[in-house]
């Protein structure tokens, strides 16, 4: 098969699914059957997954960032595969109402022959969509090789542009980082410069540019996500399929059906009828009744349907946490933060570490933040190369390090943090942020305030002082209170 | 030497554990006053849909039956938003650096597209009604609709003033599908849903708060008593989404069911579930909007204005040459997150260019904030 990017496959089969609905729809009119026309409903939520999923990977290819969406479109995908994770679940919840429904009143399929075409094309038409993102969702293999052959289009062209922008930004950065250690290093300007560039174009990853490998990566596994929801969504379709055939054929040919014009009663029907059969039954007692076929055909369906269920929901599971897990900020399951932290903490030039956030954005680029406490400006620039390439070895290129530096009076208490970030949802927290035990609850910053701010009244802050736990110099007791203020009021 | 500390969790059994767990769950819901608000009337919905099955199974209605189930359904909205109210106050670890916050944007998010769902699957029931009217009885019914309906208006009013400028109470959806379910149910043999009694918002509940009585201002956190209300929005507004939804359709089915008996109006029926459906399907898409912004990390629109400006403020400070890469993007509610680089001179003093770039963006909200500072050559 033809490694045809995404939206071609979405393309594809969102074709063949609107064009089936059709169908569905003129053949249940025809045949006046509503069990078609329910089932065409379920062919039109199979179009709209696939639509959003559409959407999200047309929007996920933009990856530039534009004033609104500065990190650009690339967490579509990750919402498109929850979209259709929680479709599915809600769809599993309609199917197990209607299958509790048919086991309370059961009745029989009008027209099975018709149900049984319909069935079977509809199954064709499943599989095929299945064929179509088996490869790209679910193995795992196939999909990088399918999805390589397309980003290395993309990569190549983008590798070209890429050397002449690192280029033209070499002397740039060059300038930029390296001039701390001109003097000793002098000789190693040139690798310098090729790393600075390698570093350079690995953090302009952000605004677009990336690399070409980190593309390749990052996009792989962001739309596998999403492909694998159109996959479990099709899968679901595909089942349904075939226990509408398969009920169909069993229908056929056990059911023994009620023959107009015979004298027979169904003792399967609900129980409204029953008063009607009983009195045929009262009536006719002299002729031989037939009885209708047997009766578990009749609740077949509605337990296929929820053995159905019980497949999807165990399937669809995964896909929910992990989709669900990245857009609660989580730290990726394969970094570990207080190993990482303890090795950040190792390198030299780095007094601590406060305030380190590291969150996945989309597939696999990965955004760190944190705070860094270090002697001083001039010894910073050197730090803050160990830092990035310690991270570049991470598996982590957009890294923001904010520096700190050690006030005079402060060396025993190298640990607080000077600027620390003052969290509104920490009194939301249960315990309050227990992550370090130096930053007060309150979050109250200590910033040197040389725009003053209009002093607040001191005495509400002395209730927040006892849980003030940092009190960082005794020379500024009004910042504090001051910084309070602001915090209470904005809350 | 008395121990100081005795440590015998490992030695619980694990049942005690769980019961323990369970114990701190219900009382973390206790305690803020907007779980409070939801677990009860998640506990007045689930009792109400108990009644409603097994008065069905006694009476053998299927539509009441189905109606039921559809509460069901209802109620894991409710359940989602407790859930998330719950865990968006557990605190952060390793790894969640952030906390679990982001839970009540996911929550609004998720109650969102149910609803949405919801609407859909109305307005194709209300399809396949049109295309084949089935004989409505509803007498039984009426009195389990304008039930419904009553606890749906006590779940509004509840909410509503649930405080803190947020003007949604999400009250539980009313159930007053029932009457519709129940009647068409008979005729169809099973699409019973009461898919009515879904619609429900034009209130617009949009945080923007056109066209709702509550006037909704966004800083206003400050107003309530909790100060996990700012947060709980999201949750707040998904849920009051799902009871005005239910309140209309309970008196969508009511007004059709009127128009049937009197003026034999078949066609009210569906007519009036796809209006509703619709109405459903317009209302939510401000909520959804919003939430999808946040996820999106998109930057916070209340700080479009502001941005540009303090960008420019901090230009402007002696030895900055230049702000790179800014991103700014939304945690939850009103929490601001903002990361940027600045092009400093080799002379310039980090330290005061650190502490005025925090000053000028805690004045526009933004707590949170990571200022790289990169030194450019002479």
């Amino acid at each position: 098969m033809a490694c045809a990017p995404n939206r071609v496959r979405l393309l594809c089969m969102l074709s063949l699914t609107f064009g089936f609905f059709i169908v569905e729809v003129v053949v249940s009119r025809l045949t006046s059957s509503l069990a078609m026309l329910s089932d065409s409903f379920h062919m039109l939520s199979d179009v709209i997954a696939l639509v959003v999923a559409l959407v999200a990977v047309r929007f996920a290819e933009k990856t530039q960032s534009t004033n609104k969406n500065t990190f650009g479109w690339i967490r579509a995908e990750v919402m498109g595969a929850l979209v259709n994770a929680v479709f599915l679940t809600a769809l599993c919840f309609t199917i197990i109402l209607e299958a509790t429904e048919r086991f309370t009143e059961p009745h029989e399929i009008e027209k099975p022959w018709v149900v049984i075409g319909v069935g079977a094309a509809g199954l064709v038409v499943n599989l095929l969509g299945l064929c179509l993102f088996h490869g790209h969702a679910g193995g795992g293999g196939h999909g990088h090789s399918h999805g390589g052959h397309k980003k290395h289009k993309n990569g190549k062209a983008r590798r070209s542009e890429m050397l002449e922008d690192c280029r033209s930004a070499g002397e740039e950065t060059n300038n930029l980082v390296g001039n701390h250690n001109s003097s000793p290093n002098g000789v190693n300007t040139d690798r310098r410069r090729a790393d600075v560039c390698h570093s350079n174009s690995l953090d302009l990853q952000i605004n677009g540019n990336a690399p070409y490998e980190e593309l390749e990566n990052g996009h792989d596994s962001a739309s596998q996500l999403n492909m694998r929801g159109v996959f479990l969504h099709v899968l679901g379709d595909a089942l349904g399929s075939v226990i509408v055939v398969v009920n169909a054929l069993i229908f056929t040919f056990v059911w023994k059906p009620c023959l107009p014009g015979t004298l027979c009663e169904n003792p399967c029907a609900g129980h409204q009828c029953t008063d009607h059969v009983e009195n045929i039954s009262s009536a006719g007692t002299n002729h031989t009744m037939f009885k209708a076929g047997p009766c578990w055909v009749l609740y077949l369906d509605p337990t296929l349907c929820v053995i159905m269920v019980c497949i999807l929901l165990y399937t669809t599971y995964p896909l929910l946490k992990e989709s669900a897990l990245i857009l609660l900020q989580t730290v990726p399951k394969q970094i570990d933060m207080h190993q990482l932290k303890a090795r950040l903490q190792e390198l030299e030039g780095v007094l601590a570490v406060h305030e380190l956030h590291i969150w996945q954005l989309a597939g696999s680029r990965i955004i760190a933040t944190a705070h860094i406490k270090c002697h001083d400006p001039t010894s910073y620039m050197d730090v803050a190369k160990r830092i990035k390439d310690f991270f570049h070895d991470e598996g982590i290129h957009a890294t923001t390090i904010q520096p700190e530096f050690v006030t005079m009076n402060s060396d025993s208490r190298a640990s607080l943090c000077e600027l620390s970030c003052r969290t509104q949802c920490a009194p939301k927290l249960c315990c309050g942020a227990a992550d370090t035990v130096k930053q007060p609850d309150g979050a109250l910053g200590q910033k040197k305030p040389s725009e003053s701010k209009t002093p607040m009244v001191p005495g509400e802050g002395s209730a927040l002082e006892i849980i003030n736990e940092s009190v960082e110099t005794a020379s500024r007791p009004e910042a504090p209170v001051i910084i309070t203020r602001e915090v209470e009021s904005s809350l | 030497m008395l121990p100081l500390s005795i440590k015998d969790d490992e030695y619980k059994p694990a049942k005690l554990n769980l019961f323990v767990k369970l114990s701190g769950w219900f009382r973390s819901i206790l305690a803020d006053k907007t779980s409070r608000n939801l677990f009860f009337f998640l506990c007045l919905n689930l009792s109400f849909a108990f009644v409603e099955l097994s008065y069905g199974i006694w009476s053998n209605s299927l539509g009441l039956i189905s109606d039921s189930f559809h509460m069901f359904f209802d109620c894991t909205a409710l359940l989602a938003g407790l859930a998330a109210s719950v865990i968006s106050r557990w605190r952060s670890n390793d790894s969640f650096s952030y906390g679990y916050v982001r839970a009540e944007v996911l929550a609004g998010f998720v109650n969102g597209l149910f609803l949405i769902f919801t609407a859909f699957f109305i307005f194709s029931e209300g399809v396949e009604r049109a295309l084949e009217p089935p004989d409505v009885h509803h007498e039984r019914l009426l009195p389990v609709s304008i039930a419904g309906l009553l606890v749906n208006l006590v779940g509004i009013f509840v909410f509503q003033h649930g405080g803190h400028g947020h003007s949604h109470g999400d009250e539980g959806h009313g159930h007053s599908h029932s009457l519709f379910n129940g009647s068409v149910g008979h005729g169809h043999g099973g699409h019973g849903h009461s898919h009515e009694s879904k619609h429900g918002h034009d209130h617009g509940h949009s945080h923007g708060g056109h066209g709702h009585s509550h006037d909704y201002p966004h800083c206003h956190d400050d107003h309530s008593h909790t100060p996990g209300k700012g947060s709980s929005k999201q949750i707040l507004q998904g849920v009051f989404l799902h009871i005005v939804a239910d309140t209309l359709g309970s008196v969508g089915v009511i007004i059709s069911a009127i128009l049937m008996q009197k003026y034999d109006l078949m066609i009210a029926d569906p007519i009036c579930s796809m209006l509703i459906a619709m109405l459903i399907g317009v209302s939510v898409v401000p909520l959804l909007r919003e939430s999808i912004g946040i996820l999106m990390q998109r930057t916070p629109p209340s700080l479009d204005l502001s941005l540009p400006e303090c960008y420019q403020r901090v230009q402007q400070l002696h030895g900055v040459y230049n702000l790179q890469e800014p991103h700014f993007w939304t945690l939850c509610t009103d929490v601001y997150i903002g990361t940027l680089k600045l092009l400093v001179a080799p002379d310039a003093d980090s330290r005061w260019i650190l502490s005025q770039t925090h000053n000028i963006f805690t004045q526009v909200g933004v707590r949170q904030l990571y200022v790289q500072i990169d030194v450019a050559a002479m």
